[in-house]
């Protein structure tokens, strides 16, 4: 059936950014397989609900692998790991190329060029956030600062965030 | 908690996004979101300006059974429509298959028009084999939209063109072999409709629109003689049959 066919080659197409995205979020492979299938039976089931969204389809998908992960993440009741292990995930892969044809590079060049104009720890607060999945606490722990100080470089992170990209 | 203030409002869309909002708080936020249009927008917006950020997230490859899982779990579920829902004409399930059929075009690079596309096969459910393109310029800026109706072809303009007071636009349909054939002029600057006697025939090999830059009035020749300024791949979207 052709949208079988389709909808096996857009997973093989995402399967290792989306798996990745998860992978380090939820932290285990296990979890993040779970997450990965939970993630394109829901796209499969409600690609109809796309149509009604601005946004590029690899941000529409990796928006549903991130909740997902977040979910789970959540349930699971996740501990902070150690500062190398969170430093070597966040290695960026020298070769972001496939999403080229997914429609997200334009975006990306611009987020990344904003994040790069925040102060280092509203970035740094931001980018474990997101990519790791850490909470406020978490970060304050991590970051070794207190709670509402990590809330208010987020906060003020954010909105710088929210600035520039509104002028891109 | 008030969720009235819109200050608020966006600081709650940006931390579930970001995934600071955690717990019983991101629980109530999502049945929210659910019910609030509004602040579904506020969410969407923050996703398009930090999901991007994961397209430089190395690729780890999945295990294999991840695939073999999720085909059995829609296998599962595909039967139970064909069984339960035979005479349904709610039509989601081909509704969802715009998607993937758009995938095709996203892979070509068409990513960017791929949102317009869906959004304009949805409305229609249509009673005949409908077709869409997204006509895209050489850099990939969705500029117009071409849309089969019954008899004619609605030409929808996604940014206007400047002004051009020496030349006219056409389009073309281009078929999967051979020559480009004119569908005539169409405004630069406001949607408009193609009518012509034998257009079912003339379209039925299409695999792609395009627009070109002709005189006053369009080719002389009967072919392309200007630049072609965008074009797109016809996606044919499965009539509905119930």
């Amino acid at each position: 059936m052709a949208d079988r066919q389709a909808f096996a080659e857009l997973y093989a197409a995402t399967r290792a950014k989306l798996f990745a995205v998860s992978l380090r979020i939820v932290r285990e492979r296990h979890l993040a397989e779970e997450v990965l299938q939970d993630s394109f039976v829901n796209i499969w089931h409600h690609a109809g609900n796309y149509a009604s969204t601005r946004s590029a389809p690899m941000t529409w998908m990796t928006a549903i692998v991130r909740n997902r992960s977040l979910d789970i993440l959540r349930r699971t009741g996740w501990e902070v790991q150690d500062e190398d292990e969170v430093m070597t995930n966040m290695l960026e892969d020298p070769a972001p190329l496939p999403d080229a044809a997914l429609g997200t590079n334009r975006d990306a060049h611009d987020v990344h060029r904003c994040l790069d104009e925040l102060d280092a720890e509203q970035r740094q607060s931001i980018a474990l956030a997101f990519f790791h999945g850490l909470s406020h606490s978490e970060l304050a722990s991590h970051m070794k600062k207190p709670l509402g100080t990590v809330k208010t470089h987020i906060r003020r992170g954010l909105l710088r965030l929210k600035d520039c990209l509104g002028q891109a | 908690m008030k969720y009235t203030n819109p200050d608020l409002r966006n600081a709650l869309a940006a931390s579930f996004v970001l995934g600071t909002l955690g717990g019983a708080a991101r629980r109530r936020f999502v049945r929210l979101v659910a019910n609030d249009a509004d602040l579904a927008r506020m969410v969407e917006t923050w996703e398009n300006y930090l999901t991007p950020l994961a397209s430089r997230v190395a690729p780890v490859e999945p295990p294999q059974r991840v695939w073999r899982a999720i085909e059995a779990r829609i296998a599962r579920t595909q039967n139970q429509v064909r069984a339960s829902a035979n005479a349904s004409s709610t039509g989601s399930w081909w509704e969802s298959l715009a998607f993937w059929r758009n995938w095709g075009l996203a892979a070509t690079g068409l990513a960017a028009a791929l949102m317009i596309a869906t959004a304009v096969i949805k409305p229609q459910p249509a009673a005949e084999s409908a077709m869409v393109a997204v006509l895209s310029t050489p850099e990939n800026v969705p500029r117009m939209i071409v849309e089969k109706h019954a008899g004619m072809l609605k030409v929808k303009v996604v940014k206007a063109w400047a002004t051009l007071p020496e030349n006219d636009l056409e389009l073309w349909v281009v078929p999967a072999k051979g020559a480009p054939r004119s569908l005539g002029v169409v405004s630069h600057a406001k949607d408009s409709e193609v009518r012509m006697a034998n257009l079912d025939a003339t379209l039925a090999d299409g695999a792609a629109f395009a627009i070109s830059k002709e005189p006053k009035g369009g080719s002389p020749s009967g072919a392309p003689t200007g630049p072609i300024l965008c074009s797109g791949a016809i996606a044919k979207v499965p009539s509905q049959r119930v």
